[in-house]
């Protein structure tokens, strides 16, 4: 396996000062007093969008489809967001961030459109308006936190469901491997293609930052740890993620394009047993550990000869 | 711009185009656009105009074209779109959506069976699908009347009183592919009688705010409530634009209701578009030859012009409605709202619904004369009767 | 009719508990409804259950406006707000650790009965650490509230499918709930209040039911007129059951350091870049940094935490580094009247002068030579320590004020005389007695103390060209007097040492150097007899033609002694021979008492009063025989701190360690030890060694052969155990954005901190930690 073109980006706790620390105000993008879960994957999502805006001196608008991102506002005429936003129809976020977008376009003005939508807008409902906007590489950010479920709704199947993973529609584990968002998405040949951990912030605000100042679709898989669906302890959140990325589960890397590609971290194969065990949504469900490494493996070797065949310069 | 030669579409397009280039000094204008028979004329002819300051989206779906105009629409720009039929039963969801955001999106439906089964041609059921949400229905009867409505629909619109969406309906072919005289607006016209847009609550980065998250039940009904107020304001600022429209345009776009012989008429026909036209000829007819017979027009469906309708029919014993959808299980969906506009005030009025064109039928004058011959033979309204089409 | 309203949070499982509890009765054919109030509540938050049971069917659907009783899940729910509508006489059901007495005055009206469900949830892993599900334990308890049996409640979760341990929480809540004091002293079996618990009084309370009311409130906001955007208003740290404080534990290598320095603290600076502060944090402890970071033996890397991740931090170049690139400007404290008296100028002399020279006294050094500065200067050879290094150091001492007297030795009597002309004096000799060795031979050229020669060498007064040298011991003397001959010409040097490596008490990495440098190391040997080559003379001392002769003997390590050493023990008949022209001890050396009065003993900090009329302090090698210059420093700055405290009486800081306390609320006086660190939240990342001289040159110059660090990134490796570093990991992680800092505190808004433990998970360096609440 070809690793010279990946650089390992440092979960930083020995990195010091390269975290940013913007204290949370009333204006931030995520405000105190939302009602989401405690340890929401999305939640931390929010917080480290909102500083990496604030950082690059970036505005933004929002447009959220049915997901728990939506009901995070709360109660009119309160919000939890900073920001304004617009809850859109299930299906259709990158559509209306189309419209925002192309307004902000012909007015010639600045901030980001930001389309933050779960893995059920995105990967089901949500695809094909999705698609549409990538084809026409209509100006917007859309940024899919994945937490495997449609957790809004209490917890079903979706198509990023992992196998294994026991839903309310799934109540034996579900049987089919999860659908390859990113490679849909680079198909499109964007401008900008990245996954998004959030045990990762360096390289988190890095993505972010690299996807305000790119022209056209950006589409960011962020996973997103569910303590309520995934019946985790809320503590673990960044835990998982952070296992996800070690292990090889979710490669950390970069598409431009649709051509050129970057790794961002190299797993050290940790062994994923940690991973599982730690959410009881697979509980009661034989994980075979051996195969899911394998097919890591295989994958993160693909993306590895694409990275150093297409490696991405500058 | 001098009279002009052109379809339906032709008419519906150019007036959205000129509506949309009004707005070029504000903040320009956008849609999303999708194709589907018999209306794709429509967006061709915006995805060809030579605009200033507009965006057209060629999208995926008749969802995302509605889904890009909300966003148009809340970002502060003038937006529209066009569909049909199934189109805009795929796009329901965000028309709605439109309507409860209030955001003054005008919308050139050209109405057409829904499917299945394959079937292009005229038929209002799939305009009237949507008559439960807050959108403003206008129905026409010329090319004309299609120019000029969708001109009046933007400026009723987008005014700060109502701020709700508004659908202008044109049947499939019989208007749409047909040509016609028609006064095409120009831009001078439009500059001068649509104001430059601006949306009290467009989405600015200096105001947080969220759209369409939780409401509990008392907010959220004060929303259907304010909704309720807008829609019977509209009348009154309908008024307001007709006049205003003549001062620009030097004619007339019509009333909400247009009527023929209602001053002394014992049986009226009530009609929706195309068939309007040849009903019109029928009862003029029938009226030279001395009958009491009168026409409604109905060009404003939502709101319902309930009060002036009552009014029309003051000198009437029957109404015969003339309606070219069918409600499974009910009848006419015209008839239903009339007989409710009635209903405890005048019992003694014989309310008849006669399901005419359905499915793109052609209504001819002597299926009109039929009708009026049965009509004026009644001595009680029955079921729905199907015309054309043996018991 | 019955009617229970439940107040809960999302996830505890407020709404299955009415089902329970309606099942319950549905099976002994009652007719039911249980429901929720459903919005968007997420896990934590507030939320709202409702069940109702009557014999004849339910013609209701409204909410609970009057409830019967009430069932609170969570303690930190109760408040005037739940019990709106309660009918007097109803009871509360409450989950709290608390004796329905103590929550009487609270609810005069009602009776109320507690239980521990959280616990008894917890106990049997219902739910998650944050989240427990008490709805199971709960329902048991609500058995003798509502008047139930247990087994009608068993009954209704085996029917919904609730096992194993639901059943036993069920049952435990059940014996544990505490009902008022009068309600358990009349019949704790079935337990019946008056007009309440019985089915009969239920349902009479049922026929006074009051109807769901009709209410007309204002118009809603609409966002056409600008509404919308306000704040949320939500205090969600109610949801919490958990919260984290901040907490300080002491770092490994601050508690070893004999000088006292805060190595967390200066490194800290040094990771961001500033030397400046790493050197005031550094002379704050020690005036020595650039000497120390040359010449210590570095306890502080030998506990290092970062051993068990990817080895020790190099602390010793980074105190170099800071030493020699820091700059920092020395403020004393107002001057002060007292005079103090310092024997001898040795790193513990010299540090105790500088931290009472700091604290405004005046003070003199006495020192019997003409240079200032002890071993340091006589005893370290200048390719450990050069000689401007010491003298900048020293030189930085002497800026304070501090007056010397130097070639100016202390006797017996004058001791007794500077007592008198002194406020206090402190005796700082170090250790004056070298130990010899018996080797069957009497006086003579060849056999050299290793102290001695180091001084000589240093004056240039020596040569061993094309000399075999043996050098007897194993602690930093026998190496610089190893490595100093090699560098004077030596033909051979070989270092001979009784016990193993592993004993050695020289710093490892002197010995590595020594090896590389080409002295030979013989473990396990000890010198028995030195014989002039050729002779056989026992007492001869004249060389042979061919030097001398060495006998050693093998030894073997024994069984351990005192401090866990394993003793040498002779090898019998492993006697073997060495040629050598030149032997030097290096045995270490013992204190010389000769100043004091006869009879004295010596311990730290030890007021010889009674002796004198005048505090007199031995302190340093005299007093603690440690012979490393950190402990000489560290023994130095403690009496300096002693000495102020009895002259001014202020309180001083009197700590081993001198770690910076930050802003924290549990300060733990225990060490971090690795196990207790995150390791795994670090990048493993090789440490720094520095640049050194090439092998040729060294063995030819007395240069320093270290260059340190040119830089101080190395310090970014410090993991700043048990000590908040300010990394900010915390905040970057906290998913509500409620945890701050301000300045250098951590401040948690606990208004709005869900308590979900993420910044604990996250802390690297175990910092913060969670209670419950």
């Amino acid at each position: 396996m070809t690793t010279e073109t990946a650089t390992r980006t440092p979960p930083s706790p020995g990195a010091l000062g390269e975290v940013p620390s913007i204290p949370c105000t009333e204006e931030c993008l995520l405000r105190p007093g939302n009602t989401n879960c405690g340890g929401c994957g999305m939640s931390v999502g929010l917080t480290m969008l909102g500083r990496a805006l604030e950082e690059a001196g970036e505005a933004c608008t929002l447009a959220i489809p049915a997901c728990c991102g939506a009901v995070t506002a709360g109660a009119f005429p309160t919000t939890s967001y900073g920001a304004p936003v617009v809850n859109t129809t299930f299906a259709s976020a990158a559509a209306v961030a189309s419209g925002l977008a192309c307004v902000r376009d012909l007015n010639e003005e600045r901030g980001q459109v930001i389309c933050w939508a779960g893995d059920g807008g995105t990967y089901d409902i949500g695809i094909a308006t999705l698609s549409a906007a990538a084809e026409r590489n209509d100006n917007i950010l859309y940024i899919c936190y994945d937490n495997e479920i449609y957790g809004n709704t209490g917890g079903q199947r979706s198509s990023a469901t992992p196998p294994g993973a026991r839903t309310s529609t799934t109540p034996s584990g579900k049987t089919e491997d999860k659908k390859d968002m990113m490679s849909i998405m680079v198909a499109h040949g964007i401008p900008y293609t990245a996954t998004l951990s959030i045990a990762h912030p360096v390289d988190f605000r890095r993505k972010l930052e690299t996807a305000f100042t790119i022209t056209g679709t950006r589409f960011l898989l962020m996973h997103s740890p569910c303590p309520t669906g995934w019946k985790s302890e809320p503590s673990d959140s960044v835990e998982l993620v952070r296992i996800a990325v070690s292990s090889g589960l979710f490669p950390l890397y970069e598409v431009w394009n649709g051509k050129t590609y970057r790794l961002n971290t190299l797993p050290d194969w940790t062994d994923p047993a940690e991973y599982f065990k730690r959410q009881r949504r697979f509980k009661d469900y034989e994980i075979d550990l051996d195969a899911t490494t394998r097919v890591c493996r295989e994958r993160f070797e693909r993306l590895a000869v694409l990275a150093e065949r297409f490696p991405h310069d500058g | 711009m001098p009279v002009e030669v052109v379809t339906g579409n032709h008419a519906a397009g150019h007036a959205l185009s000129v509506a949309a280039e009004a707005n070029r000094d504000a903040r320009g204008a956008a849609c999303g656009i999708y194709p589907i028979t018999p209306q794709t004329e429509i967006v061709e002819y915006v995805a060809k105009y030579p605009f200033t300051k507009c965006r057209v989206v060629p999208v995926e779906s008749e969802h995302s074209a509605m889904g890009v105009s909300i966003g148009a629409s809340l970002a502060g720009a003038r937006a529209f779109t066009a569909s049909s039929s199934n189109g805009l039963a795929y796009m329901v969801e965000n028309i709605m959506v439109a309507g409860f955001y209030r955001l003054p999106i005008v919308m050139a439906a050209v109405n057409r069976t829904l499917g299945p089964p394959w079937n292009i041609w005229a038929d209002h059921g799939d305009t009237l699908m949507l008559r439960d949400f807050p959108w403003i229905q206008f129905y026409c009867e010329s090319n004309q009347e299609i120019m000029d409505t969708t001109l009046l629909a933007f400026r009723i619109a987008e005014d700060h009183r109502i701020l709700l969406p508004a659908l202008v309906a044109l049947d499939a072919f019989i208007l749409s592919h047909t040509q016609g005289e028609t006064d095409l607006a120009d831009q001078g016209q439009a500059d001068r009688y649509l104001p430059h847009l601006d949306l009290p609550h467009r989405m600015r980065h200096d105001d947080p705010k969220t759209l369409g998250g939780l409401m509990w039940p008392d907010v959220a009904a004060s929303l259907r409530l304010e909704i309720d107020e807008a829609m019977l304001r509209v009348p009154a600022v309908f008024e307001e634009a007709r006049a205003e429209f003549v001062e620009v345009f030097g004619r007339d776009p019509g009333g909400a209701l247009q009527t023929l012989g209602t001053e002394d008429a014992e049986t009226i026909l009530v009609a929706i578009g195309s068939i309007a036209t040849t009903t019109h000829e029928v009862v003029q007819a029938r009226r030279a030859a001395g009958e009491k017979v009168g026409l409604i027009k109905l060009k404003m469906f939502r709101p319902f012009p309930e009060e002036a309708f009552r009014d029309a029919c003051r000198t009437a014993s029957r109404v015969g409605v003339l309606d070219r959808n069918y409600a499974a299980g009910m009848g006419g969906v015209f008839w239903q709202d009339i007989r409710a506009a009635f209903q405890s005030t005048r019992n003694d009025l014989l309310i008849q619904d006669y399901l005419t064109g359905l499915c793109g039928g052609d209504v001819t004058p002597a299926m009109i004369d039929e009708v009026l011959s049965d009509l004026m033979a009644r001595e009680r309204a029955e079921r729905p009767v199907w015309m054309g089409i043996a018991a | 009719m019955v009617e229970i309203r439940i107040h809960g949070r999302g996830g505890q499982g407020g709404v299955t508990l009415a089902k329970i509890i309606a099942t319950s009765r549905f099976l002994l054919g009652q007719s039911v409804q249980a429901f929720g109030l459903y919005a968007a509540e997420r896990s934590g938050a507030p939320i709202q259950a409702f069940c109702r049971y009557d014999d004849d069917p339910i013609a209701n659907r409204n909410l609970i406006y009057s409830p019967d009783h009430i069932i609170v899940l969570d303690p930190t729910l109760v408040g005037p707000a739940i019990t709106g509508g309660l009918k007097p006489g109803g009871w509360i059901l409450i989950n709290t650790t608390k004796a329905p007495q103590e929550m009487a005055e609270q609810f005069p009206d009602n009776p109320i009965a507690t239980v521990d469900a959280t616990a008894i949830a917890r106990a049997n892993k219902l739910g998650t650490r944050s989240v427990p599900i008490v709805n199971t334990a709960l329902a048991g308890a609500s058995a003798r509230m509502l008047g139930f049996e247990l087994s009608e409640i068993h009954d209704a979760l085996e029917h919904l499918g609730f096992v194993g341990p639901n059943i036993v929480a069920a049952s435990q809540a059940h014996e544990a709930l505490r009902l008022p004091e009068a309600v358990e002293d009349e019949a704790a079996e079935v337990p019946v209040v008056e007009g309440v618990l019985a089915e009969e009084t239920a349902e009479a309370a049922g026929a006074v039911e009051t109807p769901a009311p009709y209410t007309v409130v204002p118009r809603g906001p609409s966002f056409l007129e600008g509404a919308g955007g306000d704040l949320p208003g939500i205090e969600t740290g109610q949801w919490a059951t958990e919260q984290p404080h901040r907490q300080q534990y002491v770092p490994p290598c601050n508690h070893v350091c004999p000088a006292g320095n805060d190595v967390q603290g200066f490194l800290h600076a040094l990771a961001h870049d500033d030397p400046d502060r790493a050197l005031e944090i550094l002379l704050e402890s020690s005036p020595f940094p650039a000497v120390c970071g040359r010449v210590c033996p570095a306890p502080c890397m030998a506990s290092c935490n970062r051993i068990d991740l990817d080895g020790a931090v190099n602390v010793r170049q980074l105190e170099r580094y800071a030493g020699d690139n820091g700059n920092a400007s020395l403020t004393p404290m107002e001057p002060r009247d007292e005079r103090v008296g310092v024997v001898g100028s040795g790193p513990a002399g010299l540090t105790a002068a500088y931290h009472l020279a700091r604290y405004g006294y005046r003070v003199t050094v006495y020192e019997s030579t003409a240079d200032l500065g002890g071993l340091l200067r006589s005893g370290i050879p200048r390719f450990r320590l050069p000689e401007d290094v010491l003298d900048e150091e020293i030189g930085r001492i002497l800026s304070l004020g501090v007056e010397v007297e130097t070639e100016h030795p202390i006797d017996r009597r004058e001791l007794m005389d500077m007592a008198g002309r002194h406020d206090a004096v402190l005796v700082a000799t170090g250790l004056q007695e070298l130990r010899g060795l018996r080797l069957g031979i009497g006086d003579t050229p060849a056999v050299d103390q290793g102290i001695d020669f180091l001084d000589l060498a240093r004056r240039g007064q020596v040569r061993v060209d094309g000399e075999d040298v043996v050098v007897v011991g194993g602690g930093n003397t026998a190496m610089d007097a190893a490595r100093s001959s090699l560098r004077l010409g030596a033909n051979s040097v070989r270092v001979v040492y009784r016990r193993t490596r592993d004993e050695m008490p020289a710093i490892a990495e002197e010995i590595d150097e020594a090896l590389e440098e080409g002295v030979q190391l013989d473990y396990l040997t000890q010198p028995i007899t030195l014989q002039p080559n050729g002779s056989t003379a026992q007492e001869s001392s004249d060389p042979g033609d061919g030097g001398y002769r060495l006998t050693g003997r093998r030894m073997e390590l024994g069984e351990p002694v005192e401090a866990g050493r394993r003793r040498p023990v002779e090898i019998p008949g492993s006697d073997f021979e060495l040629t050598c022209s030149r032997l030097i001890l290096a045995l270490g050396q013992s204190p010389d008492l000769s100043v004091f009065p006869e009879g004295t003993e010596v311990r730290e900090g030890d007021e010889l009063l009674g002796l004198l009329e005048t505090p007199v302090f031995a302190i340093g090698d005299l007093a603690t025989n440690d012979g490393t210059v950190a402990g000489a420093i560290g023994s130095g700055r403690r009496s300096a701190l002693h000495i102020h405290g009895a002259l001014s009486g202020e309180r001083t800081e009197t700590t081993e360690h001198a770690t910076a306390r930050r802003d924290v609320d549990v300060w733990h006086d225990e060490v971090i030890r690795s196990d207790a660190m995150r390791l795994h939240l670090f990048e493993r990342q090789a440490g720094q060694e520095g640049t050194s001289l090439p092998m040729a040159t060294r063995q030819s110059t007395f240069d320093e052969i270290h260059m340190g660090l040119t830089d101080p990134s190395e310090a970014k490796r410090c993991l700043s155990c048990g000590v908040c570093n300010e990394c900010d990991l915390c905040v970057t992680y906290c998913p509500e954005g409620v945890l701050k800092r301000v300045g250098h505190r951590l401040e948690f808004d606990y208004a709005y901190c869900k308590g979900c433990g993420i910044c604990v998970t996250e802390c690297p360096r175990n910092v913060i930690f969670m209670s419950h609440l």
